[in-house]
């Protein structure tokens, strides 16, 4: 049987597939298309596959990031309580940038004159303060009718601690307006504050009947091409979800196309014995960093695809920098060297390729310190050493450092920023980088991995087999997952522990049934439940693991007081502590591939050849050559060392050794494992 | 200020460069371990701000997130600590402070600060400031309006050790949350900003180990060169010149009606900026009176908006020759009150630089933003028994100015921090007897220009199981109304209406103090749109017919603002349509007329108020009269100054206007 991954980006449409027989991977990349579904197709084609021969099909998508991004959206209504259809737009009053008047937060998803009010009102417990006027909610469904929208945000202030209204207004609208489709923001994310709800639910309403309509095309056209199973799609908390999902959820996926990357840098990690692992997906523009504590990928409720409008779903959680292979190389006002997050992109690129940039770029530099070859792709594009030379010397003389010089000074700003964005991801949250493994990929990651890690006293890096489409096999790692939450403010000190396990039972009930209806077996289901605790008065939470039913809460609170104090340097025992939100991860296990394993013979290859290339020393040295296709498990490689691969180039500094694993990974030991 | 500091950089290129960047994450580090573990609400809607300062308590770098009122303060309590503590400073300790008299912002902003040594020297400090919900005094919230000194406004705490070599002294701290209505929280978010001075000790460390300590403290002292040349240089690119203006707080509580000036005189020569505002008024009897420290920092933070691409430290600073007379409303000595500063002069100094900086730079142009108002209730909650003392302090966004080419942005915080975020009112209910009744955006609420004005929004509410409980505010600018230029107009007033159309209305005013309020009361405040930017004439009528099918305007304020006449095509439809041939005579009924409404007696103007013929607007827009907006009253004095104000900065712009004066 054959599984098959594709990932949709920006740029390039990856494919991945996996036979189970023989357990070989095949990959491809196809440039991505206006209707994003040819590209899928065009890649399947790429690879010599029938859909016909597809046992599992997933896919992660930019599709509905994009859309948000560009507005490209149907028309949506919100129907709220009165006085508050601004919610929405006054949002938390914040500006992204602080101190630049011209730098605006966008609008709102939907328009002013789309926001209608109904009069009604339930208070912080519940109660309910004034009964649901129907007639405003029929008098707003007539308008909707004549405006001609289909997608309906309904978002009612404390709807988590009483949903009748909005369950009742959903009722109406879906009586008179047969054709829309209706999000209420108890169902969408039940949890206490308006903004956070009825933003995420707004984001819900606008991308549900797109991907929907999307999931749909896509399964239809895979169905016609003879595949037979469910299409399974990737949403941004890392697991997958079925077409028929994504129709009622689909601001599941506003951030898909991320979620990938570190689903897939996780597996490797946790398949090469290391259960912390930072990953760091360096392309052309950027570079996303995503993080793996104790064999768990670190998810965050705290996104937004654009700033001032949260979509609160527990999301993969990837920090992206503008620091990639096209990053802009730049003297400021006051003489400094600096370093993107300008980008030459892929057009007109890096100088040296010589398509008409003109700036310095971390390829150009890359290139002149011979860590990069004059050929890319297999020889299919060549790279112009006097282009990158003259660009990379428009930084160098005004700081008086000669081309080497430069060029050098430029990767290591742009290894310090990359440092300082994962420090910032690992070490506010009371991690240990000396704890990791960086995990290299991207077409730029392996480039930089190694002297990255040693900035970083990360003692490992693990280049995965295909850096440049690891985002796709990602998506064949995955479970099917949903999320369910409840709020449940109470002081622990006085909370009934059989109350607790009750509402941890009756939201497991939902979860079965949801896996149920998208096929998974009862013996398939994993349930995972948290529990999010705080000290009173505080307006975080700490989220703690439950194991098995709950009798007691003393353990769970000594586990907070600990966790507590290992994430924030301090615990307060003596402090009374409140529950804050149940929730419990629904997973639904999909046959997974097993990468291909090859028990490694320890050996020393011989180079393929050699060429000039300049560390930390003044002269350059000369280095090591190895093609990436060459290197068998086991191989060991000694730094200096260079493995050119078609997507990719490995640097291997001196001082480190690298060894290829059994898993086909390039494993970079820093300073040579000492 | 003026001390100048240029010497050649002695690091690499790279290192500083690394080093830079890496002083900048430690203090946004700072900022999520603050956020992760705060207790006060206020520090959880980010006011608060954290700083990297040298030995002698310069600032290296100061958060990218920080709320812009504590720019250009947080130097000022290090080096009150070094001053303070001098010889007495040693590994382990930790010294809080809140002293506005050298420097600190106000009373509630305590200052958390750790010395950090390295190899026994002392090398830096890491500190910490967060707004706390209450630090005592007469009124719940330590916001006190009708404070003359700061004696009933809260606990003032000099520099003092909350921490000696590591042993935690808890009597110190007992002293400090004993003086608090929050006592418990208080002390949490003391631990909470301590542990986040620690982690940038720890963070710093981490470099002395790496580059050595020599290199780390010329980094400390290049970063702060590199920012005074960065400022410098793009200083010399503008024109020298001279520019003045002047903005007003509404008035003096304690003398008669009449705007209080705050002017402001800018030059630039070279590469060098230098303010004088010398005529501003004298120390005024309320709290609007802004310290040394936090005149300063309006200075920083209007100069900042214009530069907002230089980062912030004391190299900054260097480049700001800064002279602020003693003993007026942007000076006031010990022991004159100050915590409202905010919404008063400080406040004034920032709109006063946008609007210099604006014909420097007319490309970056900004009329007057909304700024803060903070409103506070204090009492018992009696949804429980026993009823715990509960605390709605509350905040809006309003509207910021209209600017080159493009209107003023909606419902957006205030200039006093634009990162200060709203509560959500969802998190209020659960925690106080208050039931929002409405939190909206105001029609018409922008300021009428070419480019109008961003919205204002309203947010009001019920009172329920309460007892005991008083009501306060802090806000400005009923009077001196949110100004609009270039022709532009103003917003609308600011001020507490309690019980609005019921037998018992009553307006507040926009500062008041320990008003009683019982179960049941409904209040409601609006916050000012932006100012408009150029003739209100001349917007395109597409744009107001736009803004009516959005309801940011009325067609009633499309007619009387703009003169543009739209007519319903289908309100369900949201489809409104331009009357052309009606709006072209409108505009010329307008411009033919409005210089002459500017000047229609005040007294006939403001018995057409009490009489229900006209409204606010039309009051404060037409024809520049100021009026006490409960009883109609009108305010003379203040109205001839709003009316010079109003030449000034609108109708000399119009094309059928008077001379400039």
């Amino acid at each position: 049987m054959l599984h098959l991954a594709v990932d949709i980006g920006g740029t390039f449409t990856d494919i991945c597939v996996f036979n189970e027989e023989g357990g070989a991977t095949r990959v491809g990349k196809v440039s991505s298309t206006k209707d994003p579904i040819d590209a899928v197709f065009e890649s399947i084609k790429a690879v010599g596959v029938s859909p016909a021969d597809v046992g599992l099909f997933s896919h992660g998508t930019t599709v509905a990031t994009n859309a948000l991004i560009t507005r490209r959206f149907a028309r949506a209504a919100m129907v709220t309580t009165k006085g508050f259809r601004d919610v929405l737009e006054i949002r938390r009053g914040t500006k992204q940038d602080l101190w630049d008047a011209y730098k605006d937060v966008a609008p709102p998803y939907i328009r002013r004159r789309d926001r209608f009010e109904v009069t009604e009102r339930v208070d912080y417990s519940g109660k309910v303060l004034g009964r649901l006027d129907e007639k405003d909610v029929r008098r707003a469904a007539h308008l909707i009718r004549r405006r001609g929208i289909q997608t309906v945000a309904v978002c009612l202030v404390n709807s988590h601690a009483n949903p009748s209204h909005e369950q009742r207004t959903k009722e109406i609208l879906e009586k008179e307006l047969p054709d829309a489709f209706v999000s209420t923001s108890s169902e969408v994310l039940p949890e206490i504050f308006e903004h956070e709800r009825f933003s995420t639910t707004v984001a819900n309403a606008v991308l549900s009947p797109l991907v929907g309509d999307y999931a749909r095309r896509l399964a239809e056209r895979m169905k016609e091409g003879g595949y037979e199973g469910d299409v399974l799609l990737l949403h941004s908390g890392g697991g997958v979800m079925t077409a028929d999902v994504v129709e009622r959820l689909g601001g599941r996926l506003a951030s898909s196309g991320l979620a990938a990357g570190a689903i897939a840098c996780g597996h490797l990690a946790k398949l090469a014995g290391y259960e912390n692992a930072v990953g760091l997906d360096m392309g052309g523009t950027s570079a996303d960093i995503s993080v793996m504590v104790d064999g768990e990928t670190r998810t965050t409720n705290d996104w937004a695809v654009e700033y001032g409008y949260p979509i609160r779903f527990p999301s993969v959680e990837v920090s992206t920098i503008g620091a990639g292979g096209g990053s802009i190389a730049w003297i400021d006002a006051a003489g400094s060297l600096r370093n993107g997050p300008q980008s030459a992109g892929s057009d007109p690129g890096p100088a040296c390729y010589d398509r008409g940039g003109e700036e310095p770029t971390n390829t150009d530099a890359n290139l002149l310190l011979g860590r990069l070859g004059e050929e890319l792709i297999g020889g299919a594009m060549g790279l112009d050493r006097s282009k990158a030379g003259g660009a990379i010397s428009k930084v160098g003389e005004p700081i008086g450092l000669d081309t080497t010089e430069a060029a050098r000074a430029v990767v290591e700003v742009a290894n310090a920023n990359l440092a300082d964005a994962i420090r910032l991801a690992l070490i506010q949250r009371g991690h240990d980088p000396r704890d990791f493994v960086l995990v290299a990929f991207g077409g730029a990651g392996p480039l930089h991995g190694a002297e990255l890690a040693r900035e970083l006293s990360i003692p490992t890096v693990l280049v995965p087999p295909n850096p440049g489409i690891t985002s796709a096999l990602g998506c064949l790692l995955v479970d099917i997952r949903h999320d369910f939450s409840e709020m449940h403010l109470v002081p622990a000190g006085e909370t009934d522990p059989e109350e607790i396990e009750r509402r941890f039972v009756a939201l497991e009930e939902r979860a079965r049934e949801r896996l149920g209806a998208e096929g998974i077996a009862e013996k398939d289901m994993r349930l995972l439940r948290t529990l999010a605790m705080r000290y009173v008065g505080q307006w975080r939470s700490l989220e703690i693991s439950v194991e098995g039913a709950i009798a007691s809460l003393e353990s769970l609170l000594e586990s907070f007081h600990e966790e507590h104090e290992r994430q924030h340097a301090y615990k307060r025992e003596a402090s009374p502590v409140e529950i804050y939100q149940l929730k419990v991860a629904a997973i639904g296990e999909t046959p997974r591939p097993d990468l291909p394993h090859k028990e490694p013979e320890e050996h020393e290859p011989d180079p393929d050849g050699h060429r000039k290339a300049f560390f930390g020393e003044d002269e350059a040295v000369e280095t090591a050559v190895y093609r990436r296709d060459g290197l068998r498990p086991g191989a060991k490689i000694a730094g200096p060392a260079i493995v050119d691969q078609l997507d990719s180039t490995v640097v291997v500094p001196p001082g480190d050794t690298a060894e290829v694993d059994g898993y086909s990974n390039v494993i970079i030991k820093v300073g040579g494992g000492e | 200020m003026t001390e100048k500091r240029t010497e050649a950089q002695t690091l690499d290129p790279v290192t500083f460069e690394v080093l830079k960047n890496a002083f900048v994450t430690v203090v946004d580090e700072m900022a999520e371990q603050i956020l992760r573990t705060c207790h006060s609400f206020v520090i959880w809607a980010r006011d608060f701000s954290n700083a990297l300062c040298d030995a002698e308590g310069n600032t290296i770098m100061q958060g990218s997130q920080d709320i812009a009122v504590h720019v250009g303060t947080l130097h000022f309590t290090a080096k009150a600590v070094v001053e303070a503590f001098r010889g007495d400073i040693h590994e382990g300790d930790v010294f809080a402070i809140n002293d506005p008299y050298v420097g600190g912002t106000h009373f509630n902003d305590v200052r958390i600060i750790r010395p950090i040594f390295a190899g026994g020297e002392l090398i830096a400090f890491a500190q910490s400031n967060g707004h706390w919900a209450d630090v005592g005094g007469t009124v719940p919230g330590s916001f006190d309006v009708g404070a003359k000194t700061h004696f009933g406004e809260g606990l003032r705490i000099p520099a003092v050790r909350i921490w000696s070599k590591n042993e935690y002294r808890q009597d110190v701290v007992n002293l400090i949350t004993s003086n608090t209505r929050a006592p418990d929280d208080v002390e949490g978010d003391l631990l909470a900003q301590a542990e986040a001075t620690r982690v940038a000790e720890r963070e710093i460390l981490r470099f002395v180990d790496k580059y050595g300590r020599e290199t780390v403290k010329t980094a400390f002292a290049e970063v702060q060169d590199y920012v005074e040349r960065l400022t410098r240089s793009r200083v010399a690119e503008l024109p020298d010149g001279t520019w003045e203006t002047e903005d007003y707080i509404d008035g003096d509580l304690s003398a008669e009606e009449g705007l209080v000036p705050v002017k402001v005189k800018m030059t630039i020569e070279g590469d060098k900026i230098s303010y004088d505002l010398t005529g501003s008024h004298p120390v005024i009897g309320s709290f609007l009176n802004a310290g040394m420290g936090t005149a300063f920092s309006g200075i920083v933070a209007g100069t900042k908006t214009f530069f907002p691409e230089v980062p912030l430290n004391s190299g900054f600073y260097r480049v700001l020759d800064v002279h602020l007379p003693e003993n007026t409303v942007v000076n006031a000595p010990w022991p004159t009150a100050v915590t409202g500063f905010c919404s008063g002069a400080y406040e004034k100094i920032m709109n006063s630089l946008f609007e210099l900086w604006s014909e420097v730079m007319p490309e970056r142009a900004l009329a007057c933003c909304f700024n803060l108002e903070y409103l506070l209730i204090g009492g018992q909650d009696k949804r429980s028994d026993p009823s715990p003392f509960f605390m709605w302090y509350d905040w809006m966004v309003g509207g910021w100015g209209g600017r080159h080419n493009r209107d003023g942005s909606n419902a957006t915080s205030p200039v006093f921090g634009v990162g200060l975020a709203v509560q959500p009112l969802e998190g209020q209910e659960r925690l106080t007897p208050v039931v929002t009744s409405v939190h909206e955006i105001v029609p018409d609420s922008g300021g009428p220009g070419r480019f109008r004005g961003g919205c204002g929004v309203q947010k009001g509410g019920t009172l329920t199981a309460i007892e005991d409980t008083v009501m306060s505010y802090c806000c400005d600018r009923a009077r001196s109304i949110t100004w609009g230029m270039q022709g532009g107009l103003p917003s609308c007033p600011h001020g507490v209406w309690l019980n609005k159309g019921g037998p018992d209305e009553k307006f507040l005013g926009a500062v008041f103090s320990n008003v009683p309020v019982k179960e049941g009361d409904a209040f409601a405040r609006p916050s000012a749109g932006g100012g408009g930017y150029g003739d209100p004439l001349l917007r395109d009528p597409a744009s107001v017919k736009e803004d009516v099918e959005d309801g940011y305007v009325s067609p009633e304020g499309a007619k009387r603002d703009y003169g543009v006449v739209v007519r319903e095509v289908d309100a369900e439809l949201a489809e409104w349509e331009v009357d052309k041939e009606a709006t072209e005579k409108e505009r010329t009924l307008i411009r033919g007329g409005r210089l002459g409404w500017m000047r229609e007696d005040p007294e006939s103007v403001a018995e057409r108020y009490r009489g229900g013929q006209i409204g606010a607007l039309d009051a404060i827009r037409r024809h520049g009269v100021i009026l006490d907006w409960g009883t109609g009253e009108l305010l003379p004095r203040t109205t001839e100054g709003f009316r010079v104000m109003l030449e000034r900065r609108s109708t000399s712009h119009w094309k059928n206007g008077g001379p400039r004066r």
